[in-house]
This record gives C-alpha cells, sequence and structure tokens, in this order.
C-alpha cells in the first residue's frame, strides 16, 4: 500500500513537471502518457529525449521544426525534484484523470489529462452544482453590473460560480459570488503561481480563500494568446450550466458556449441592445438558439434547484420631473449629457441636476462621461 | 585711457544690463575680450575693427582690453558690437568724454559700419530704461520696437559714420518712429457661431476661457474637438497693457519682433505632434531658448491629438503647468522661462477611437492607453468631456462676441476679487486658500461631499470642481457658488478617456 502511495506521489510530480514545459500542450501530454504507459515513464522518456521523437512522428510536418526547437530545452527544464517542492511548499493538489477527485466527467472529450488546484481544500466546492458565468473583457458598466448580479444570486442559491478569472464579466461574477459568501472555482491559462492579470492578484488571494483556482498547465507557464481558447473547454466541462452576460462577435466567451454545448449542457446568454458592440456575441448565440436569460432564477430552475428567496428591489425614490425626462430621454440605453440636453431641451444645469438627482435614487450611474440607465 | 558703455544681453527672455568697459594700454597691439563671451561675442572683433575703419574712426597701436561686466553674466550674441565700438573710440579720446552717459547702446555692425537689427530688443531696451537710461541707441529696423518702451528717448542709428555726428552733435538725431498703429481686430472668418449644437462642450469652453482652466476634449474623429478648440482665441478676453508688453518681449525674444506694435489677442499656440520635448517645454544646449509653453504665455497651447505626443513630452509639460514656469538647468547656471498658459487638448476616447456605447476596448486596453497620456498629465484638467458629433438639425449656437462677452465680464469679477491676492483667475486659486475664497453655502456643500464620495475622488480633483464651479457662478453674475454650479462642475469633469 505505501509503495502504492509513492508511486502515485511520484506520478503526481511528474505529471505536473511535464504540463510546465514549454509547448508541451495537453493534447502531446496525454499523447505521451498514453504511448509510454504513464506519466512516470512519459517523463523518464522526455528527459532522455524519447518524448520528442516520438511527438514529432504525430505532429504535422510544418509544425514539427518549432515543436523540434522547445523539445530541446525539456530535458533540461525537466526537474521533478523542483517542482515537488514546489507542490509541497504551495500545497497544491495534483489529481489526474482516472484518479478519485478528478473534477471532470469521463464523457468529456479532450480533457486535461491533469489538473492542479489550490485553495480551499476541505470545502467541497466541486461538490455543488457548478455554473461557469462568462464573458467580454470590453464589458459595458451594464454587463458588469449583470454578472455581479447573477453571481450574487447563484451564490445565495448555494451554487459555485465557475469562472476565468480575467478583466470585466468574468471578475464581476467572481466577486458577486464572492460577496454573497459563495464558493467559486477560477480556472486559469497559466501555472497557479503566475497571476494574470497582475492587478487581479486581491481577486486570486480571495478565491483561493473561498474557492479554488484550477488549471492545467504546470507552474512558471507564463500567459499566451493561445493557452487561453484551450482554457475555456474546462470552464465549460466543469460547469453545468454556461451563460454567457456579454461577449463580442469574436471572443473567448463564444468559445466556451460552444464547448458547453458541445459537452451538452444548456447554454444561456443575457440578451443586449442591437447598438451595444459587447452585446453582438451574446446576441448571436441567442440568434444560434441559445436560451434567453431575463431572470437569474431560471439558471437556478434549469438545474432543478429552487433559487434563492429574492432581495427586495431596492426602494427608489420618484424621479422630479426633470428627472423623468432624462430617464425618458435615455429609454434604457447609455447617452452622454450632450445627447440629454438635446433630447431633454433642458440647459446643461438642468440636465446636471437631473442626473445628480437620478444618481442619488441609484435610476443611473456615470461610466466614462455617459449616463447608463441601472 | 577707460570707456565705458552700457549695453545688455538677454538670458531666456529677460534683459540684463551689461556694462562695456574697454581699456586701451601699453603692450603690443591687440585686442583681448573678457567676462563670459560665446564665441559670436569673441569674433566681433574683424567686425568691429573693419566697422571703424570704415566709418572714419581710427584703431588704436596700443593694446584693447574689453571687459563685459558683470563678469559672472554669460552674454551671447552681437548685440554687443556697437557699444564695444564706441567704446573703443571713447578710449581712444575719439569721441567727447560724457556723451554716452544714461545712454544705452544695442546693435550689431556690418563691416562697412551699418548698424544691424537685433533679436530681443523690446526686453533689452525695456531693462535698460528701468536701469535709468535716458535714451537707448538702437538699430534703425528695431526703432519701432523699442518704441514701445514709455519713459525713454529712442535714438535710431542706421551707420556708425552717422551715430557719430549726432552723438557729436554736428546733426540732429532722426526722429524717432511714430508708435506703429494699433491693427485692427483680425477678423480670419472663425467663429462659434459656426459651431452646430454641443451645448455641453460650448459650456465646458466658455467656462475654460472664463477661469483658465485646463480643458481636455475627447471624442471620436470628426466630432468637432478641433473645430471647438481653435475658436477659444475668439472668446478669450485681450490682454491688458502689463501682459502685452510681457507677451510681445518674449515673442521678440524668441525671434519674433512684432510687426504692429503690441500684441493684444492672448498667443493661441498649436504644435504639432512631432514637435520635440525642447520644442514644447524650452531647453537646448548652448542656448537655453523658449518652448511652446512659453510662446503661449498668458494665452492658450492646443494640443490636437495628445496621445500621439511622446510619452516623454507630456512629462515634461507637468512642472510647467504646476508652477506656470519652466526652469530650465545646465551647469552652471539655471533659466526660468515664464509659462503661464492654459493648455487645452483633444484626444480619442479610446484606442478604438468610438467611445462608448460602441466601444470594444477592454478594461486593460484602456487602462494603457490612460497610462500613455499621463494619469498625472489627465488629473491637471479642470474640464474633461466627451464630444459626440451634433445632431444634423442642430440649431447653430451663440456667437463669439455675445460669448466673448459674459467671459469678459467673468474675467472682470475676478480681477477685482483677487486684486491683492498674487493669482487673478479662478483656475489659480491655491488649494489652501479654496475654503476662504470659495464659499460653498450648506446646499452647495452638500452636493459638493456628494460629489466627492459618488466618484471617490481624490483632493486634487474635489479642489478642481470647486474652483470650476467658482468660474460657473462668476459667469452666471452670483456672488456665491450653488448647488448647481458645484453639481454642473463635476459632471464637466468625467473621467475620460
Amino acid at each position: 500500500m505505501r509503495c502504492r502511495e509513492r508511486a502515485l506521489a511520484e506520478g503526481h510530480v511528474a505529471a505536473a513537471t511535464l504540463a510546465g514545459l514549454p509547448d508541451l500542450t495537453p493534447a502531446r501530454l496525454r499523447a505521451l502518457v498514453d504511448h509510454f504507459g504513464g506519466p512516470v515513464e512519459a517523463l523518464a522518456a522526455v528527459r532522455r529525449g524519447l518524448g520528442a521523437a516520438y511527438l514529432a512522428t504525430r505532429v504535422r510536418a510544418d509544425h514539427r521544426d518549432a515543436l523540434a526547437r522547445a523539445a530541446a530545452s525539456w530535458p533540461g527544464l525537466a526537474d521533478p525534484a523542483r517542482v515537488a517542492a514546489q507542490l509541497a511548499a504551495r500545497g497544491t493538489t495534483v489529481w489526474l484523470d482516472g484518479e478519485p477527485g478528478y473534477p471532470i466527467l469521463d464523457e468529456v472529450p479532450g480533457r486535461p489529462y491533469v489538473v492542479l488546484a489550490e485553495g480551499r481544500r476541505e470545502a467541497r466546492v466541486l461538490d455543488a452544482p457548478r455554473v461557469a458565468v462568462v464573458g467580454t473583457r470590453a464589458a459595458t458598466p451594464h454587463g458588469l453590473a449583470d454578472a455581479h448580479d447573477l453571481g450574487a444570486h447563484l451564490a445565495a442559491s448555494g451554487i459555485t460560480v465557475v469562472s476565468g478569472l480575467a478583466i470585466g464579466i468574468d471578475a464581476a461574477a467572481h466577486e458577486g459570488a464572492l460577496e454573497a459568501g459563495g464558493p467559486v472555482v477560477g480556472v486559469v491559462a497559466t501555472g497557479l503561481d503566475v497571476e494574470y492579470p497582475r492587478r487581479h492578484t486581491t481577486l486570486y488571494r480571495r478565491v483561493r480563500a473561498a474557492g479554488l483556482v484550477l488549471g492545467e498547465t504546470g507552474f512558471g507557464v507564463r500567459p499566451s494568446p493561445k493557452r487561453f481558447p484551450v482554457r475555456n473547454r474546462i470552464i465549460a466541462a466543469l460547469a453545468d450550466v454556461v451563460v454567457v452576460v456579454e461577449a463580442t462577435r469574436r471572443g473567448g466567451a463564444r468559445i466556451t458556449a460552444e464547448y458547453g454545448a458541445q459537452y451538452g449542457r444548456p447554454v444561456f446568454a443575457v440578451p443586449g441592445s442591437r447598438r451595444n458592440a459587447s452585446a453582438e456575441g451574446t446576441n448571436a448565440l441567442l440568434a444560434d438558439g441559445a436560451e434567453v436569460l431575463l431572470d437569474w432564477s431560471d439558471v437556478v430552475v434549469a438545474l432543478g434547484l429552487t433559487p434563492a428567496a429574492r432581495r427586495a428591489a431596492p426602494a427608489r425614490p420618484a424621479p422630479s420631473a426633470p428627472g423623468r425626462r432624462v430617464l425618458d430621454a435615455l429609454a434604457g440605453e447609455p447617452a452622454s449629457p450632450e445627447l440629454l440636453a438635446s433630447r431633454t431641451a433642458l440647459p446643461p444645469e438642468g440636465v446636471a441636476m437631473a442626473v445628480a438627482e437620478l444618481e442619488r435614487g441609484r435610476w443611473v450611474r456615470r461610466d466614462r462621461g455617459w449616463v447608463w440607465p441601472c | 585711457m577707460l570707456g565705458s558703455v552700457t549695453s545688455a544681453t538677454l538670458i531666456g527672455v529677460d534683459g540684463h544690463v551689461v556694462t562695456v568697459e574697454v581699456h586701451i594700454g601699453g603692450g603690443l597691439p591687440g585686442y583681448s575680450v573678457v567676462g563670459l563671451p560665446d564665441a559670436a561675442v569673441r569674433e566681433s572683433r574683424e567686425r568691429v575693427r573693419a566697422a571703424l575703419a570704415n566709418s572714419g574712426f581710427a584703431w588704436p597701436s596700443q593694446r584693447v582690453t574689453v571687459n563685459l561686466a558683470p563678469g559672472g553674466l554669460r552674454k551671447t550674441g552681437a548685440g554687443f558690437e556697437v557699444a564695444v565700438a564706441l567704446g573703443i573710440a571713447l578710449a581712444n579720446e575719439q569721441l567727447p568724454a560724457g556723451v554716452l552717459d544714461r545712454v544705452g547702446v544695442l546693435g550689431e555692425l556690418g563691416l562697412d559700419g551699418s548698424v544691424r537689427p537685433v533679436p530681443g530688443t523690446l526686453a533689452l531696451v525695456d531693462v535698460l530704461a528701468r536701469a535709468g537710461m535716458a535714451s537707448v541707441v538702437v538699430p534703425a529696423a528695431n526703432a519701432a520696437e523699442a518704441a514701445l518702451v514709455r519713459g525713454v528717448r529712442i535714438r535710431p542709428a542706421t551707420h556708425l559714420g552717422s551715430l557719430r555726428a549726432c552723438l557729436e552733435g554736428q546733426d540732429d538725431w532722426p526722429d524717432p518712429p511714430a508708435p506703429p498703429a494699433e491693427p485692427e481686430p483680425a477678423d480670419d472668418g472663425v467663429d462659434l457661431a459656426e459651431v452646430r449644437g454641443l451645448t455641453w462642450a460650448r459650456r465646458a469652453l466658455e467656462t475654460a476661457a472664463a477661469g483658465a482652466h485646463h480643458l481636455l476634449l475627447t471624442g471620436p474623429p470628426g466630432a468637432g474637438k478641433t473645430m471647438l478648440a481653435r475658436r477659444l482665441p475668439t472668446i478669450l478676453p485681450p490682454l491688458d497693457h502689463h501682459e502685452a508688453l510681457e507677451v510681445t518681449r518674449i515673442h521678440s525674444a524668441a525671434g519674433h519682433p512684432p510687426v504692429h506694435g503690441l500684441l493684444r489677442e492672448r498667443p493661441f499656440r498649436a504644435p504639432h505632434h512631432t514637435a520635440s520635448t525642447a520644442a514644447l517645454v524650452g531647453g537646448g544646449s548652448r542656448r537655453p531658448g523658449p518652448g511652446e509653453v512659453t510662446l503661449a504665455h498668458r494665452g492658450a497651447l492646443f494640443l490636437d491629438e495628445l496621445g500621439e505626443f511622446p510619452p516623454h513630452a507630456l512629462e515634461a509639460m507637468r512642472q510647467p503647468l504646476e508652477d506656470r514656469v519652466v526652469r530650465i538647468s545646465r551647469q552652471p547656471f539655471t533659466i526660468t522661462f515664464p509659462a503661464d498658459f492654459q493648455l487645452v487638448a483633444c484626444s480619442n476616447p479610446c484606442p478604438c477611437g468610438l467611445g462608448p456605447p460602441r466601444c470594444t476596448c477592454s478594461d486593460l486596453q484602456r487602462a494603457r492607453y490612460r497610462r500613455r497620456l499621463s494619469a498625472p498629465l489627465l488629473d491637471r484638467f479642470d474640464l474633461r468631456l466627451d464630444v459626440r458629433p451634433p445632431e444634423p438639425d442642430a440649431p447653430p449656437g451663440e456667437s463669439s462676441a455675445v460669448v466673448r462677452e459674459r467671459v469678459a465680464a467673468a474675467v472682470a469679477r475676478q480681477e477685482a476679487r483677487y486684486a491683492n491676492r498674487p493669482w487673478r483667475r479662478n483656475a489659480h486659486i491655491p488649494a489652501g486658500a479654496l475654503g476662504r475664497m470659495v464659499p460653498l453655502d450648506a446646499d452647495a456643500a452638500d452636493a459638493w461631499r456628494e460629489r466627492i464620495e459618488e466618484r471617490s475622488l481624490t483632493g486634487r480633483g474635489a479642489a478642481r470642481i470647486r474652483r470650476v464651479a467658482r468660474t460657473l457662478a462668476d459667469l452666471d453674475d452670483s456672488a456665491s457658488v450653488s448647488a448647481t454650479h458645484v453639481t454642473l462642475a463635476s459632471m464637466l469633469r468625467e473621467d475620460v478617456p
């Protein structure tokens, strides 16, 4: 039995070491493990240069040079002793495909061979129903508010919110869930020791404290544009339902939604204005048959759960006559003060006072010089 | 045998009195100049010698020593040559002693003895007049400019020979030129009436003009930002006499002598974004010259496409914006240029140029863009707003003349209020004096506090809103600042770009 445990730990270290090598993609990692009969054997082969030779027979001819260049560094970089020390020091959990605790279902194609996770280990973060909330980094104030509210509502209903720790919708969803005291999972495309984007350092710390930060790459792997779309399949695979709050026409969030559909997960999208470039992707998803998300509890119902009791909507003071004129002029869309002045025929002072009153009453908010209805 | 003549030199844009002493004494014939001369001063020897010979003076057959005092001041240019030539004639006893007492002498020499113009005449004559000179000999070509200085007789000189005749009393001095006629107000057909709609942006421009506030306009291309900014000079109040003299002196020293007497209109400088840092803030290695910020002194500096300017040039603007002077330090001296200007800038709202609501830039991209524009620079704008193209049926607005009248009234209120203060406009009220100078009634104070909390403003941001509120009240001809003024001021300073 002791012998078996040691072998397991050795396998974990070997897999984590392989996952940290440059250009050793998840697909290549799995191919190596399958061919050589296990992670320990695969690592030994890589260190002797055999791994690269085997992979060279599998890749397309035009990728062979790039692979050879990257693989030349593998024997030198593969240092299981250092990785073992890091795993122990950071308290990182390693799950290999097929082991108990491995969080992704067997029927998901292309699932990672190895998953690394850090955070609240004793909490059963992954046992709760999980909903992915994703969207664009170029979010509007509306999108951010929606993601925040949705995150909070899901957390209050006992659902784990899964997202990508990116700027914009991802961060807003994480924060909403954290503020409601819920568990969260952040799926990253870099090594767990590389916090990206850097300004989310605090968010990383909060996610680790209340949930899990999880990824399939080894320590020290820097952000690379190719890794992010690949990471999105894990977000989709971990989720029972995928919700896209705002997405641009060509964005990572749409990729997550497509993976979700491929894995048979219900995909919801929050509709946006035709004029909102940050909602083009979500509207396109709706046109393609995604479910319209108008009421947050629809997601909870889709999971077969009972939604959390609603917090009563905050009472808003009735707007004054000029306030009403400004609200009518907004008609639910953002507008510049200039547009408001020309639509309401109020002088600048009048618009300023009306907008200040509406801000006080939480009817509108201001961002980048524009007035946005709440 | 000693001759002494009073002259002046330029340092930066200021004149400094220089005494030219000439000693002719024993020793081998020779010529030396002492007193920190630059190359142009040192090589004047050949010009002075030829000019004296061609004007009927004898060159002394002894040793000539020229001293430029005070010795610690660095002298530049060829403007001392007439003074040196007259000093040699005095020391050589070819001119009667005393003819140059209380007379300032300026001018460069040609080989034939002709007197050539010098840059910065206005500043030089001004400092000589202050130093108690009764008259100043100036090159005839600079006489009109010199005549702008009051309280000193101007003696135009064309040639060393005729100058000698006048000094000896054989000829009468030529009449000083009549002060040039004040020019007709320039009418280049630019007027605010051409700007349709844009009520907010027009209000911001008017406020900027009235309170000397820095203004930033963002918006997509074609929104009318540049069109609006270029009409700022049409509503600025004219320069008063003291300011006009100051501005004309700077421009004369920078090599743009006035053509039509004193400059009456406030300068409006619009350097292109390819301008170097030295061209913007001043500098240069041997003889530091004024930059655009100094040429815009008492007027406006317009930077179109702020994001295209090199970041280090924008960083260099921060110190002049704060201190309203530029200090250029070169071993072993420091030059101070005045730089009391109003900054008007235009920029794209974000890297994609569209701005809300069609913008697709991520938060990170916008943060990077702001960083390139320099956050501390953006913080120094009192007025910041997003400009959008006017709706096609928008009516034309008020003409510049109407707006200019309101601006002039608001400026007059400020001048009266700050009569005994070191500052003159609302934008320049020191933060420490705001509480006293811009009192807020209870409602206004509530509105101010609310705006600060709402926008989580820094102390600096809050102070800027208060200054703008004061200007809005002045434009309303209101003695007190109301909640409406504070609220509008806060909406005229948005978080853009």
